[in-house]
């Protein structure tokens, strides 16, 4: 499950000139340890969260709608700030970090959206590189950073392009460019497929396993049943505000249809938050 | 991951909207530009009307009366001494008989009046550099020949005046300072909507990992320039329909009010594109503030 990776190891610091601790690259790259998080008093989404997400896994998110899916995206991320709890990304607790450091935590984390995030009037190419201008590298390098994204993507030779041209596919592909243009430790997708037809949807799920290949930790939030039995994965729900893995032999679902509430409360699990 | 250059360090390199989206930043512009229109025209009006209470502030002119019996080598002699005062520009001799006709043909009512009610004067102008101590000093001189019974300076007409343009200039003062309000909510409510319309370049910096300054800095420079621009175009406007209008109605206006309109100063034209940035920085920072809750 767990696994190092070059891609992990690059970005140990969230922070400029913070000192390199060797024993990091032996940690968890995320830990929910007893995470609590509601937007109203009375209907609280996480309660007592916890979850060890090891470098270099691939772990689907899944659960019915309003479960947390995208709370815990944002938690991570910093959009949101838990009520009590840690969240601990390389090592450092994500919910105490100062405003000033929010940015370089994000310039660790590429994140993908189902509404793509994408500025209609910018290019492709533009799209893209707006994640390395924002850590100063020099134009040489991100013209060919970039280059190389986007031929990951699918996309070589489509930089001069307006966003708003493209299809929808093509417009999560700019996404999934811009997330990993800057060689992040983990990348966060929140229901990247939502948008499209089951075709895309598999395609899509095909570069984030090849994003995956390279080392990089990937938490793919999802509702989608079908995406889930493409290849055997670790899967995580989140019901009740807690995190539940599901056993391997439990994760291949029957039939094709999007999980629903009843999915998951005939889902008998040990119930082993790390 | 920290490698800086100026261009990631800045934010200027993520300034695409001049070419992305022009038709937007045209519109705005132009809603700023017609903003400022109504600033200047309003400050138009404060500078004529300002130089028209200094024009008619004071009368430039005096008419000292002369006695009956006043002879013409005395006459002649003051005549000459006159003429030789410092802010004198032109002394000329008014006989009885000169008076009674110029009075009788405008009016021939009043031929029947007695002679007594036409002395003979002398009609004294001044240039501009005369100040009013000098002017009350000089009528108070004269006032003390034998041969001058009174002086008339037209002091209490050019008060009255000069009291009713300077209620003229504070009038227009407040309406250009009310004028001046709307200017600003116009540009704060230009800038916010333009912002608006870019909310999504803003969640997208901020998405990944843009630091504040960073997400500002282009932002307000283009709130700066689009003020600043904003106010030129409307002085380059303004300035194109006033000298239309000047064309038309200098002479006219010459006669009627004795000055000749002039546009707003240099000064206050650079003011006003200074105030077309720094309202367009400022309101760009704050709408970019409560955007900033990404």
């Amino acid at each position: 499950m767990a696994g190092s990776s070059q891609g992990s190891f690059r970005n140990q610091a969230l922070r400029a000139g913070h000192r390199y601790d060797p024993s990091a690259a032996s940690r968890p790259i995320l830990v929910f340890d007893n995470v609590f998080k509601s937007y109203r008093p009375d209907q609280p989404v996480l309660r007592g969260m916890s979850l060890v997400i090891e470098r270099g896994e691939f772990v689907f998110v899944t659960g019915p709608s309003g479960s947390g899916k995208s709370t815990l995206l944002r938690l991570i991320h910093r959009t949101e700030q838990v009520d009590d709890g840690r969240i601990l990304f390389l090592g450092r607790d994500v919910s105490r970090l100062p405003d000033s450091a929010i940015p370089a935590l994000r310039r660790n984390i590429g994140v993908v959206f189902q509404d793509f995030r994408l500025v209609p009037s910018w290019t492709v190419f533009d799209n893209v590189a707006i994640a390395l201008e924002v850590i100063g590298l020099p134009q040489r390098l991100i013209r060919t950073r970039v280059g190389e994204a986007l031929e990951r993507v699918g996309l070589a030779g489509r930089g001069s392009d307006a966003a708003r041209v493209l299809s929808g596919g093509e417009q999560q592909r700019v996404a999934i460019a811009r997330s990993l243009v800057h060689e992040p430790a983990l990348i966060l997708a929140d229901e990247p497929t939502g948008n499209l037809d089951p075709q895309l949807a598999i395609d899509i799920l095909g570069l984030f396993e090849d994003i995956h290949e390279t080392g990089t930790t990937v938490l793919f939030a999802t509702h989608d049943r079908s995406l889930l039995d493409v290849r055997p994965r670790r899967i995580v729900i989140l019901d009740e505000g807690k995190a539940t893995d599901v056993p391997p032999e439990m994760s291949q679902f029957d039939d094709e249809d999007d999980l629903d509430d009843d999915d998951y409360s005939d889902v008998d699990v040990d119930v082993e938050a790390a | 991951m920290d490698n800086n250059s100026f261009a990631g360090k800045s934010g200027f390199g993520t300034w695409r909207a001049g070419r992305s989206d022009w038709r937007l930043q045209v519109l705005s512009v132009f809603s700023l530009s017609v903003a400022f229109i109504c600033l200047a025209a309003s400050l138009l009006v404060v500078t004529n009307i300002e130089s028209l209470r200094d024009r008619w502030s004071r009368a430039g002119r005096a008419t000292v009366y002369l006695k009956d019996g006043a002879k013409d080598p005395d006459i002649a002699a003051l005549s000459q001494a006159l003429e030789h005062t410092e802010g004198v520009s032109r002394v000329r001799r008014i006989t009885p008989d000169e008076a009674r006709r110029e009075v009788v043909s405008t009016d021939e009512a009043l031929a029947a009046l007695p002679a007594e009610a036409f002395p003979g004067s002398l009609e004294v102008a001044f240039d501009d550099s005369i100040t009013d101590d000098q002017l009350k000093t000089i009528a108070l001189k004269l006032r003390a020949l034998p041969a001058v019974e009174t002086v008339e300076t037209y002091e209490r007409w050019t008060e009255r005046l000069s009291a009713l343009l300077g209620g003229g200039v504070t009038a227009s003062a407040c309406l250009a300072f009310i004028v001046l309000a709307a200017v600003v909510s116009v540009v704060g409510s230009t800038m916010r909507l333009l912002l608006q319309r870019r909310k999504i370049e803003v969640e997208v910096l901020r998405l990944v990992g843009a630091t504040d300054s960073f997400v500002r800095r282009p932002f307000v420079f283009e709130g700066a320039s689009q003020g600043a621009l904003g106010a030129t175009l409307a002085l380059a406007i303004l300035g194109v329909l006033f000298l239309i209008v000047k064309d038309h109605f200098d002479q006219q206006l010459a006669n009627m009010l004795g000055i000749t309109p002039s546009f707003l100063p240099w000064h206050l034209a650079i003011g006003m594109v200074a105030l077309g940035g720094v309202l367009g920085a400022t309101t760009a920072f704050v709408s970019l503030r409560k955007l900033a809750s990404v």
